[in-house]
């Protein structure tokens, strides 16, 4: 059956976007670069495959169009000219330029507060918290939890009066995979 | 009792498969094949495998249990959203929404209000759409399905400080707000409901109706992909499908022979399934009238800690403006990586305000929208098309203008409003005089999690999709049981008017079992 691989940004997409972790990340963040855009591959992934191929496209002509104003390419570009290239397709020249940016910042952006060094920066222990409520339910509600679970399962018909062996009818093949 | 043990953790019941069991094409016989299984699907497949039908439901979503809800976001999002939530409706602005693709469907990433379709709304179907669906007669319905999913109102103790601040500013103004009805068994506030509920309180269709529909004998096939319904003549004899691999693979072919077939597929992709089928609806309205309650998110600093992501997800909902066409206004705590990507800052400046994430409130709101938008059906997959009008972003302003006030009338010292160009506002004055300015439809941040309306009910196959019960008109033996099938936006959570609806369309099934199983 068919064999398809887990997406995989393109070398010069992963070269691009390791040179914009510094222009969209917070500083104290930039170490994690190769974390923040493996995690960007992930998210890619589970996308639908035209806006991965048209984010591809996007990087590349991002890449490229550094060319004109700056003479490099944009993945060579650090400090305050990486800055102003992505600030100038942050601010136009055209709308298909404006999302394009919004885009990388909004998948950048994730995968940096996804990291777990960052989500401890800010204060967000949510594992812990889970495993501490998920503890409570199971011991101080345990008798009403049981409840509920046996009357999900409990007989209560519809129709009380309705009885389907009463209709003739072909047999059913029960076909199971 | 096979399905006691999908209630528990573990072992996975002996009539769900998944991709895994599948070992060549497949062929399979019952009486009703259900395509979808959330909120329309799985009450129907509950329903009608207690009366005795032999039920098969298909699933292109995987099959999880609570021990599979983990703390890792961006994970859960890969596993339980299509396609990662990246879904856009085309517009300007683009909308991006969300729908759920796991066994239970949307339920397991909700965050669980269940409301009942508001009076007025079930009177305007009733008016309009010459429905059978007055609130007297809607009414076993809700009670059924509240009782199956424990509606209740929330633990007190167990409500988070953003509820309690969105409570004390709404108190202040005067305004009308509400503890939210949710169908949880002692919800603890993980607060991760749209992430899968890690503790089992939030009684989903995964932990409600699917492992009821399982006990009463229906075979649920998770990862499998239904691509059309096939037909003889006018009458719909059963799908054709497939196993869907990782990655979008296509796996083996998946044939299913019934004599009823439900499409619950949700608003976007029920009405991709039946064009994909070559059905269309004299009304020309199948594919349209999509409705989308448009959702906007403001985030709040407030000076102190707030910590918002301990405590019930959405314990209250302030309904003081729901005559002026704005739904709720509610507190819904999102996770650092999902409001560091709402923000449009970024370096130094969005280190600075992510470092006040514990000082935040993120609160939403939805409209009832006057826009309509269409689904089209394009090399098979659907795409949703929306224009927000002009009337609906002056309700968005409006509501917002409200919100913002609430907030610092709780004591928020700044908002961010939800514009492309991060524009924040120190002060109620403030915010009113920024959205009493003309804003471009571009540069408004909209999402929706509530996609209606595509194959709408109603008596007159001119200007409907579907009949009284949600059968599809002009076609023998096609129910449809899902957010597609209402008439106009309800203004409120749709959950349990959808698993009403459901239910009651299995209640005529049955009633007409003879006819339905010749
Ligand atoms: C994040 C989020 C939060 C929400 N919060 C609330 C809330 O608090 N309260 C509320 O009332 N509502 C809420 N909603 C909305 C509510 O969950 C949905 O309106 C409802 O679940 C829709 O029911 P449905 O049956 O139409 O579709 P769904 O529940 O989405 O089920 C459709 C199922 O069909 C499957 N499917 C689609 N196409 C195919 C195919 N071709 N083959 C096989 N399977 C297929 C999908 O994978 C999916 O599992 C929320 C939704 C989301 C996404
Ligand atoms: S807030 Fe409650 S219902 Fe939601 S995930 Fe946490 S425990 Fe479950």
């Amino acid at each position: 059956m068919s064999e398809l691989a887990p997406y995989d940004h393109t070398a010069v997409g992963r070269k691009v976007l390791i040179s914009l972790v510094p222009v969209i990340c917070p500083p104290q963040y930039v170490h994690l670069a190769n974390e923040i855009v493996d995690h960007l591959a992930l998210t890619l992934g589970a996308s639908p495959p035209l806006l991965r191929k048209g984010f591809d496209a996007g990087l590349l002509t991002y890449d490229i169009g550094a060319l004109l104003s700056h003479r490099r390419r944009a993945h060579k570009l650090s400090g305050e000219r990486a800055e102003r290239y992505y600030a100038s397709w942050e601010h136009g020249p055209t709308p298909l330029h404006t999302q394009f940016a919004r885009a990388l910042n909004q998948l950048m952006s994730m995968s940096c507060y996804e990291q777990p060094e960052v989500m401890d920066a800010v204060g967000y222990h949510v594992g812990p918290w889970i495993e501490e409520v998920k503890q409570k339910r199971l011991t101080v509600f345990k008798d009403d939890s049981a409840k509920q679970a046996a009357q999900i399962l409990a007989p209560d018909p519809l129709r009380p009066s309705f009885r389907i062996d009463r209709i003739k009818r072909p047999n059913v093949r029960k076909a199971g995979a | 009792m096979v399905a006691a043990r999908a209630l528990h953790e573990g072992i996975r019941p002996s009539n769900v498969f998944s991709r895994e069991d599948i070992h060549g094409d497949t062929v399979i016989d019952c009486d009703v094949v259900i395509v979808g299984s959330g909120a329309g699907g799985a009450p129907m497949a509950a329903e009608l495998a207690e009366a005795g039908f032999d039920v098969v439901v298909l699933e292109e979503g995987s099959y999880y249990q609570t021990r599979d809800f983990t703390a890792n976001t961006t994970a859960m999002i890969r596993q339980l959203y299509r396609d990662g939530g990246a879904t856009m409706a085309l517009g300007n602005p683009p909308i991006l929404f969300q729908e759920g693709r796991a066994v239970g469907g949307s339920t397991v990433i909700n965050g669980g209000m269940s409301w009942r379709t508001p009076e007025e709304i079930l009177e305007r179907w009733v008016k309009d759409a010459k429905l059978d669906v007055s609130p007297a007669q809607m009414l076993p319905y809700y009670e059924r399905v509240e009782k199956r999913m424990h509606v209740a109102q929330n633990d007190h103790d167990a409500i988070g400080k953003d509820n309690w601040l969105l409570k004390q500013g709404a108190d202040a103004k005067g305004w009308e707000i509400i503890p939210n009805l949710r169908n949880q068994a002692h919800c603890v506030g993980s607060n991760r409901c749209a992430f899968g509920c890690p503790t089992g309180a939030k009684q989903s269709a995964l932990v409600s109706y699917i492992p009821r529909a399982l006990h009463f004998g229906a075979r649920v096939y998770s990862n499998v992909r239904v691509d059309k319904i096939t037909m003889h003549g006018k009458r719909a004899t059963g799908v054709v499908g497939h196993v869907a691999e990782d990655f979008g693979g296509r796996g083996y072919n998946i044939a299913v022979r019934a004599k009823l077939v439900v499409a619950a597929c949700g608003a976007i992709h029920t009405p991709a399934l039946l064009a994909r089928t070559g059905l269309s609806s004299r009304s020309g309205a199948l594919g349209g009238n999509l409705s989308m309650h448009p959702n906007v998110k403001v985030v709040a600093l407030f000076d102190e800690d707030v910590t918002s992501w301990k405590g019930v997800h959405q314990a209250f909902q302030v309904r003081e403006f729901v005559k002026e066409g704005i739904g709720t206004f509610a507190a819904v705590n999102i996770p650092p990586s999902l409001v560091a990507m709402s923000l449009p800052h970024r370096g130094a400046q969005l280190g600075g305000l992510m470092d006040r994430y514990n000082q935040m409130v993120v609160a939403g709101m939805l409209i009832e929208d006057h826009s309509t938008g269409r689904v089209r059906t394009i090399n098979g997959r659907p795409q949703a098309f929306y224009q927000i009008d002009d009337r609906d972003i002056a309700t968005m302003k409006k509501g917002l203008e409200r919100l913002s006030d609430l907030l610092f009338t709780a004591g928020a010292k700044q908002i961010i409003l939800p514009l492309h160009h991060a524009t924040s506002v120190y002060s109620a004055d403030e915010a009113r005089r920024v959205l009493a300015q003309p804003i471009p439809a571009a540069a408004w941040e909209v999402v929706t999690v509530h996609m209606m309306g595509t194959a709408k009910m109603g008596r007159d196959r001119t200007s409907s999709v579907t009949d009284n019960f949600g059968f599809m008109h002009d076609v023998d033996r096609l129910l449809i049981s899902d957010a597609s099938l209402f008439p106009t936006p309800i203004r409120t959570n749709p959950m349990e008017t959808i698993m009403a609806l459901a239910t009651r369309a299995a209640g005529h099934v049955i009633d007409n079992a003879r006819r339905f199983l010749s």
